[in-house]
């Protein structure tokens, strides 16, 4: 015999109110299929048959409010005695609905070590885990002037923000995987960068006649390949050389703008994105750049890249075309300045004094923080680039 | 000193130059003063329309009338929580008084005050009521104090019990107005008891009134339950201090026609004793008086009754009708602003 | 800026209010002939004559109901009460009565008086002559009550209270009498519920009454040579308390500790430390403490007496252990 139970359908729910039952006692069902609707807090929700059976009993009327966790019907064979109906169990078995994934929260209560109330206070709204704090006032407290340093050192480091799902909508999970390794580290460096930067795109539509004809060129002459990327990334560095202000980062108050550009590219591996750095892109040449680029994939895909490939990046490229993408907006590797992301070079449709013409196009994409730069450098550092790349003979 | 505890021949009547318009007044003011405290017990015993404590002046009527009575209008009392018969002797209205006891917003108090603090009424020279047994004495003196800065030959009286002059107040507030000549006239209505303790047990002395030789200060007796006998007495004490010869004490022998509050029926008290004073009543003693003596007729009494039943009335639809004060307007009270 | 002793002051203000305004009139034990047992009423009695300066029999009750009943008719007395601990004599008129009569009369009655007394910790009065306990006016609402700590202070406020229309009960201190201070001449008023910063600083706020003031400020320099800085606010009026300046102060350090000479149970400091657990309990960086007089009765033998008596120094271990 299957018991249904009145489901927690979003996490502040009580109880919630029989719609319409959607089958009749003896009907016969199968296991998921709908057999009552139900209004919740926000939402109205069908619960499914826990098991095959027949419907044997509803238990309340519709328009009637039952608490959570209360049976609402059983589904059994005609044969079975029907139990006697429980009250709501100690442990809620949501039979068909699962709970909402509700992630638990950054800060944990302070049980030992104590902590002043304004302490605690700003703690809770840096959402700083007072627990990993260590107190220098009397007798160990934690102080005001301990939260603050904690403030001072968090801007360094990732923050993970509670991300709380409120369930309208309950969804069975397939499968878990534990954010962990390079997926938790690309994800905490992802929300930091993206909640301190101030990013905007501005895109451009480059000619890609010329590239495709100097590579065409150098394979058939010597059979050297190389790849659309790496014009792009020898491109964004060249132009990076009269446009300083984008290779930088801003560390607090203080914009860094660096000596060297060193452009790391996106690659994708199965274990996730990297973006391995090749230092000193633009006085490497391009056949250099475009062996930089096979070499640092060949390792990722190995898991062979060294903290020294993964570091250093003062600029990033990302690049989608390979997979259909026409144009996207990447963002920002942080603590850079600004990221350029271009998709697939296709055949379109140009106007060329007023005749319409067919055209080989990427269309490129930089996404800057507006904190470093505003929108014109911004946009003549792209201008710069489409510049190189619609003419390429100026990258060498 | 003379300790006079029987009623004025009303052949004497004439020879103090009391009027009939004077002694009427006194029977009205006493009437008053009898019907509105038996309303009042109705409203506490039979009506259940009244709550807390309440201290009635039935039987006391004739030390109100006559005492208040010899004043002029502008002269200030104080008086203590068995205070509605000062009150109406003093003149104050009987629907704030009846609105006071029903806790209103339109009592002389704004509902704050309550049965012993209803006699304030500074409109009307009703100056304080206080709860505690002999602290208005002292403030007696004080109120005493200013009016004789003031120098417009105005008067203070004071009433209190005489279970008050046992207490440190009273010997310090007697002595201090002695020492400084104040005009206030000390009246004590030593009614035998205070609550259930016997005078002749409590008081040290030989009466109340002989505790004023012990404080330089002058002192007198009277028929609590003659107006006439109080009323003469009391002027006697008035022009003294008009005159600036100081305060008086003035001793009232009377009787509480029941017990202290008005739960209390005053059952400690022996049955002949409380027969004897009821043979006495002030308000049927000066009737007769009033018929013996022609000056008044028993249709001018029933005229009284009546005028005085309706106003009793009134009062009791105005205080009901009457609203509470809200509780959000109470905290602006506390101070003066 | 002339100076004047605390009692000097105290005279100048009855002086200046009784020309002023001819309602004011002086009563008490000595005021007269004795001219006040610290000199307060100095010279008084002769200006303005027995009439206006009265000396009193020994009689609490009748002191402090006549104060009450000549307000009541029209006068603005002033009413000494010698020794803070024969208060209690005449608690009843205080309290019981002119505290509430403005209340319980609906509005009608007005008691504007003054009821000046000190205490005299710290001049080896024993147990009876030498009590402070200001927090008990904080249970009977209707009273004003004022603790000078200064010559400026004492003249200011007394005039302030003496034209109040309510019952005002100022407190002085007998260790106060003799210290000088500049006061201003011509005519002032401070006026009563407002604190007043006497020191500022950002690490820790100090609020003292009357002769801890002292204490609090000669603690508050110790401390500023170990670099620690404190606010010093002396509310000068405790009822009603101006409790904005406090906060405020609280806000900016985090860290409060409240000296006065009272015993520590029940004390003016409880009552600080509740409201302002309440109001700024997430400013608070530490406990709230509180440096009074300890729980017992105030020992004759004078180094007793000393080791009784809040003091600095107790101040600078409070505030030492809320900083650590």
């Amino acid at each position: 015999m299957f018991r249904v139970a009145m489901p927690r359908l979003d996490p502040g729910m009580q109880s919630g109110k029989i719609v319409e039952w959607l089958k009749k006692e003896g009907d016969r069902v199968e296991k998921d299929v709908p057999i009552v609707r139900i209004e919740g807090e926000k939402t109205t929700f069908e619960v499914n048959s826990p098991g095959p059976g027949v419907v044997r009993k509803f238990l309340f009327e519709p328009g009637m409010d039952v608490q959570v966790g209360q049976t609402i019907a059983f589904v059994g064979e005609p044969n079975e005695p029907l139990p006697v109906e429980a009250e709501a169990p100690a442990t809620l078995e949501p039979v068909v609905a699962q709970e909402a994934f509700v992630a638990p929260p950054v800060v944990s209560r302070v049980a030992e070590s104590s902590a002043s109330p304004v302490a605690r206070k700003m703690a809770r709204e840096a959402g700083i885990d007072i627990s990993k704090i260590r107190g220098s006032g009397p007798g160990g407290r934690i102080v005001r002037e301990d939260i603050q340093r904690a403030i001072e050192q968090m801007k360094a480091q990732p923050v993970v923000a509670a991300v709380s799902a409120q369930g309208a909508r309950a969804v069975p999970v397939a499968r878990t995987i534990k954010l962990a390794g390079k997926r938790k580290a690309t994800a905490e460096r992802l929300m930091y960068g993206f909640h301190t930067t101030v990013p905007v795109t501005i895109t451009m539509e480059a000619r890609m006649e010329a590239v495709l004809e100097q590579r065409r060129k150098l394979h058939s002459q010597t059979g050297e390949e190389i790849s659309i990327t790496a014009y792009v990334v020898k491109a964004a560095a060249k132009a990076l050389e009269d446009h300083q202000i984008i290779n930088s980062s801003l560390e607090g108050d203080e914009l860094r703008i660096y000596g060297d550009i060193n452009v790391a590219v996106a690659i994708n591996t199965p274990d996730g994105l990297v973006a391995p750095v090749i230092p000193q892109t633009n006085r490497r040449s391009l056949s250099e750049v475009s062996r930089d680029i096979r070499e640092l994939t060949e390792r990722a895909v190995q898991n062979k890249l060294t903290v020294s490939d993964l570091t250093g990046g003062t600029f990033t490229v990302s690049n989608l075309g390979g997979y259909g993408v026409d144009l996207f907006a990447p963002v920002i590797n942080p603590p850079q300045c600004a990221i350029l992301g271009f998709g697939r070079t296709s055949e379109r449709p140009i106007v060329v004094e007023k005749q319409v013409r067919a055209a080989s196009v990427t269309t490129l994409s930089l996404v800057f923080d507006h904190r470093i730069v505003d929108g014109v450098p911004a946009a003549q550092y792209l201008q710069r680039v489409k510049e190189l790349l619609e003419d390429p003979k100026k990258l060498e | 000193m003379s300790s006079r505890i029987e009623p004025v021949p009303y052949t004497d009547y004439a020879k103090h130059g009391l009027t009939k318009d004077t002694l009427l007044s006194m029977l009205r003011k006493m009437i008053e003063i009898r019907r509105f405290e038996e309303r009042v017990e109705r409203l506490f015993l039979q009506e259940g329309a009244l709550i807390g404590p309440s201290h009635l002046y039935l039987g006391e009527e004739a030390v109100a009338a006559g005492a208040v009575g010899a004043l002029n209008e502008n002269d200030l009392i104080t008086s203590t929580y068995r205070g509605h018969g000062h009150a109406i002797a003093k003149g104050v209205p009987m629907k704030p008084l009846m609105a006071e006891l029903f806790g209103k917003s339109t009592g002389t108090c704004k509902g704050l005050g309550g049965s012993m603090h209803v006699a304030i009424y500074p409109e009307k020279g009703s100056m304080y009521a206080t709860a505690i047994v002999g602290s208005g004495i002292p403030i007696a003196t004080g109120v005493g104090l200013a009016l004789q800065r003031e120098g417009k030959q105005r008067v203070a009286m004071t009433f209190f019990g005489d279970g008050a002059t046992n207490t440190g107040a009273f010997h310090e507030g007697i002595n201090l107005a002695s020492v400084w000549k104040v005009p206030v006239i000390f009246v004590c209505e030593n009614n035998m008891y205070a609550m259930s303790t016997r005078a002749d047990y409590a008081v040290a002395a030989e009466s109340v009134a002989s505790r004023a030789q012990a404080y330089k200060m002058r002192s007198m007796v009277a028929d609590g339950n003659d107006s006439v006998s109080v009323y003469l007495a009391a002027k006697e004490a008035i022009d003294a201090a008009r005159n600036g010869q100081g305060p008086t004490l003035l001793e009232c022998m009377t009787y509480k026609l029941h017990g202290h509050g008005v739960y209390d029926k005053g059952e400690y008290r022996p049955k002949e004793e409380i027969e004897a004073w009821l043979k006495r009543d002030p308000i049927n003693g000066l009737e007769a008086r009033l018929l013996k003596a022609n000056l008044a007729t028993q249709s001018d009494f029933e005229k009284i009754e009546k005028e005085v039943a309706a106003e009793v009335e009134e009062s009791v639809t105005f205080a009901r009708a009457s609203p509470v004060l809200p509780f959000d307007q109470l905290a602006k009270y506390v101070y003066v602003r | 800026m002339p100076e004047l002793t605390y009692a000097d002051a105290l005279r100048e203000a009855l002086r200046e209010e009784m020309l002023r305004d001819p309602r004011v009139v002086l009563m008490g034990e000595e005021i007269g002939v004795f001219e006040g047992v610290y000199k307060v009423t100095r010279g008084l009695l002769k200006e303005f004559g027995p009439e206006r300066v009265r000396d009193t029999p020994i009689s609490e009750a009748a002191i402090a109901g006549a104060a009450v009943g000549a307000a009541l008719g029209g006068l603005k007395p002033v009413a000494e009460i010698m020794y803070m601990d024969f208060v209690t004599i005449c608690l009843d008129q205080i309290a019981t009565n002119a505290a509430k009569m403005h209340f319980m009369s609906g509005g009608k009655l007005k008691v504007p008086f003054v009821l000046r007394t000190q205490y005299s910790l710290g001049r080896v009065h024993g147990a009876q002559h030498s009590q402070f306990f200001p927090s008990i006016f904080f249970q009977v609402p209707g009273l004003k009550v004022v603790l000078p700590s200064t010559p400026y202070d004492a003249k200011g406020l007394l005039k302030a209270a003496i034209r109040e229309d309510n019952p005002v009960v100022f407190i002085e201190s007998g260790m106060l009498y003799r210290i000088k201070g500049p006061v201003p001449e011509g005519e002032y008023v401070v006026p009563l519920g407002q604190c007043d910063v006497k020191k500022t600083g950002s690490d820790i706020t100090i609020v003292a009454v009357s002769r801890t003031v002292t204490e609090a400020l000669a603690a508050a320099m110790k401390l500023e040579e170990e670099g620690i800085t404190a606010d010093v606010i002396d509310p000068r009026t405790i009822q009603p308390l101006d409790l904005a300046t406090i906060l405020e102060s609280v806000r900016k350090t985090g860290r409060l500790i409240i000296a006065s000479d009272d015993v520590k149970c029940g004390g003016i400091g409880s009552e600080i430390a509740a409201r302002v657990a309440e109001e700024a309990f997430d400013t608070l960086d530490a406990p709230i403490l509180r440096v009074a007089s300890p729980d017992m009765p105030i020992p004759f033998s004078p180094t007793l007496e000393q080791a009784y008596m809040p003091n600095a120094q107790k101040i600078i271990e409070a505030a030492k252990k809320l900083i650590g």
